[in-house]
């Protein structure tokens, strides 16, 4: 059993070893550059780079992101529901009504999202 | 073979590394991210033991993984309300570093 | 007659109402959307007594989750009243709400505002009913992400926005140990619902540490909710943030629930001694720490928030004590004097802060307001024909007769602290001298009629309990 798992054990060895002596070779061989401003700046012969490393993006992503997680996760409450569902809708209507009860609080949500202008990308 | 307590201990390992990231991390993002951590330790050790310990009929008890459901949307909607809280903090004060929040006197 | 489970139901399709209302008409008075909530709560509390408690489960799965004897609905009794005392604050507080947003309205956010009080509201509801982890931990983080949005809420406020950064993470924290303390306890019995443990646990057999050590992870998370030491270490600085009607809905409501699960999760642990010896430390822990450290405050929001430290301190000493009857009995008068101290609080502080200074001279600049003030005080204080006297006369009645002798000697040492610093306030009202250019506070209707509720109540279960006592018994 464990002699299956050999393989990939080499292989991490491989991987880190690699990793180490690349790293420790450098460290030996390679000379400590002289540090300028000019070395330091992200494009040593491009242009000289305007603005902040990281750019603003408008929270409106964050926003969508946001509903997205939400509505997206919802969905893993339908997969136990719908294994059990064809079993289960004979003599169980409340198995239907729970489910539409939970998409319609969904639908409230997405419904005042939409009129609070979240989806909105005019402005 | 993988046991029930190999899994337990990755979940105590998981949870012990959430719980010291928010106690030692000073971003609140990082912080964020590590209580999600904490969660997720109690999501694997739910699922393993639902796994392990079977019942008369040889079936796992579902219980504890509809419960794992729950937890991961709760999170989610956590994340939602606590990065939307995160954002206002950041546009009021131009930090997310722990350390500048601290205008009410501890 | 009515079933239980529909009492929820009422109060969220109440709130999503609200909200739907909010989000599709802009052009009319928002606070009707307040008194639409208050009157909507007002009708569900009167048909929470056309509901006969059910002792006996039925066989059906659902109530497998969901309990609803007299002692759940009583709480979701204490849930209602608490709400709509806040939604009642929420208007004298309206004002400040959007304060500082730029191009906003004085109307912008008040619906959402009114609306979130009532899935908090619902969230307690079905806490107050839960008899299986998996209803107890998502109703506990109802109440808990609805109030992160209402801490945060004045969100040009970055006292507010701090507040709700704390306790968001601290409260995430307590999320945390709480799963993962229910994990154990499922892994050593195997079961989620609180009766099914009660009968494992009580077998033999059984990977006791297991259990117990799920069962203090549990304690921790609730500690955190109920705000006992060494697990308060956001309460000051969230209540000193957090908009003063939210302060007070997390005061009570919060406690209020937390204490109810408390109950039901200690109950199948009482088989294991280890769990008293902790509860009896933390509690001691409370009272003393909640006391003293009130004393030095000036600042009345934070030491309203180390008073209610204390008085969870009270509490736990009846949680030791086993008495659900004083628990709730006590929670009662709680409810009545921190709103009455919380309404107040709103009135004063509107022009001159939170500061001890902003209640000098209020005898004269409004009667009213300052005995209101003085009857919350004594009551918090545990002046007798007051209903905090008898809540902590129970209390300690019921230490006794479970022979916690050490638990009654701290906790009485520590009602003579308590003295000193609710006095404190009491002597700011009274016997200082006004500022120079104050006028007079103005008390609407609406804000008044509660008052004079709240002061009668204070008296009324100070003389007479037995309605409680009737209610809880049914």
């Amino acid at each position: 059993m464990l002699r299956d798992y050999l393989p990939v054990l080499l292989q991490i060895i491989v991987a880190v070893g690699f990793a180490a002596s690349a790293l420790i070779v450098s460290v030996l061989l390679g000379k400590a550059g002289r540090r300028t401003p000019i070395k330091d700046s992200p494009y040593e012969c491009g242009m000289v780079p305007i603005g902040e490393a990281q750019p603003r993006f408008s929270v409106r992503f964050y926003l969508i992101a946001m509903l997205f997680i939400l509505f997206d996760l919802e969905i893993v409450f339908m997969y136990p529901w719908a294994v059990v569902y064809r079993d289960m809708i004979h003599g169980h209507p409340v198995v239907f009504w729970s489910m539409l009860s939970f998409v319609s609080m969904l639908m409230i949500g997405y419904v005042y999202a939409l009129r609070k202008g979240v989806l909105d990308w005019r402005n | 073979m993988t046991t029930l307590g190999d899994y337990l201990t990755v979940s105590g390992i998981l949870f012990a590394v959430g719980f010291s990231g928010v106690l030692l991390r000073r971003n609140v993002i990082i912080i964020f991210m590590a209580l999600e951590l904490m969660l997720n330790a109690a999501n694997l050790s739910l699922v393993a033991f639902s796994r392990f310990r079977l019942g008369e009929d040889g079936l796992p008890s579902y219980n504890a993984q509809v419960l794992v459901f729950f937890i991961i949307t709760v999170a989610a909607a956590e994340v939602a309300v606590g990065l939307a809280i995160i954002v206002a903090l950041y546009r009021a004060r131009r930090t997310t570093h722990v350390e500048d929040i601290n205008s009410l006197k501890f | 007659m009515i079933s239980a489970p529909y009492l929820e139901v009422a109060v969220l399709v109440l709130g999503t109402v609200i909200l739907l209302i909010e989000s599709f008409f802009s052009k009319f008075d928002r606070r009707y959307l307040g008194y639409a909530a208050l009157v909507g709560l007002a009708l569900i509390f009167l048909a929470t007594f056309f509901i006969a408690p059910q002792s006996t489960m039925s066989s059906a799965p659902f109530w497998n989750f969901y309990s609803a004897d007299a002692t759940s609905l009583f709480f979701k009794r204490i849930a209602l009243a608490t709400t709509a005392g806040v939604i009642v604050m929420m208007f004298d507080f309206a004002a400040l709400v959007s304060s500082g947003v730029q191009g906003a309205t004085p109307q912008s956010g008040l619906g959402e505002f009114f609306a979130l009080p009532l899935f908090t509201c619902a969230g307690l509801m079905w806490m107050a009913s839960a008899i299986d982890f998996v209803l107890i931990f998502v109703s506990l983080e109802l109440v808990t992400i609805s109030f992160y949005v209402l801490v945060g809420f004045t969100r040009r406020n970055p006292a507010s926005l701090e507040a709700a950064v704390k306790y968001l993470v601290l409260s995430a924290v307590a999320t945390g140990f709480l799963v993962y303390g229910i994990t154990w306890i499922f892994g050593a019995t195997g079961e989620t619902n609180l009766q099914k443990i009660a009968t494992v646990l009580s077998g033999t057999g059984l990977e006791q540490n297991a259990a117990l050590f799920g069962g203090v992870l549990v304690i921790i998370a609730l500690g955190f909710k109920i705000a006992a030491v060494p697990f308060h270490i956001w309460v000051a600085d969230v209540y000193q943030g957090a908009p003063t009607p939210v302060t007070a809905y997390l005061s009570v409501g919060s406690k209020a629930a937390g204490f109810i699960v408390l109950l039901r999760v200690l109950d199948p642990f009482l088989i294991l001694p280890q769990m008293q010896t902790l509860l009896v430390a933390i509690a001691v822990l409370t009272l003393i720490y909640g006391n003293l450290a009130a004393l030095p405050q000036t600042n009345v929001k934070r030491l309203l928030a180390y008073s209610s430290i204390a008085h969870a301190g009270y509490l736990l000493v009846a949680v030791v004590s086993f008495s659900g009857r004083a628990v709730a009995f006590y929670l009662v008068a709680y409810l009545l004097m921190t709103l009455l101290s919380f309404a107040v609080l709103i009135l004063v502080s509107q022009p001159a802060g939170d500061q001890l200074e902003s209640f000098a001279g209020l005898s004269q600049r409004s009667p009213f307001l300052a005995f209101a003030m003085l009857v919350a005080m004594a009551s918090l204080a545990g002046v007798p024909f007051t209903a905090g006297f008898l809540g902590k006369f129970l209390v300690f009645d019921a230490a006794i007769a479970t022979h916690h002798f050490g638990l009654v000697v701290v906790a009485i040492v520590t009602v003579g602290a308590g003295f000193y610093y609710y006095f404190k306030v009491v002597r700011a009202i009274y016997w200082d001298a006004p500022p120079a250019s104050t006028d007079k506070i103005i008390v609407s209707p609406l804000t008044r009629v509660a008052l004079i509720a709240l002061i009668a109540g204070t008296f009324v279960l100070g003389v007479y309990p037995q309605p409680i006592f009737d209610a809880l018994a049914r």
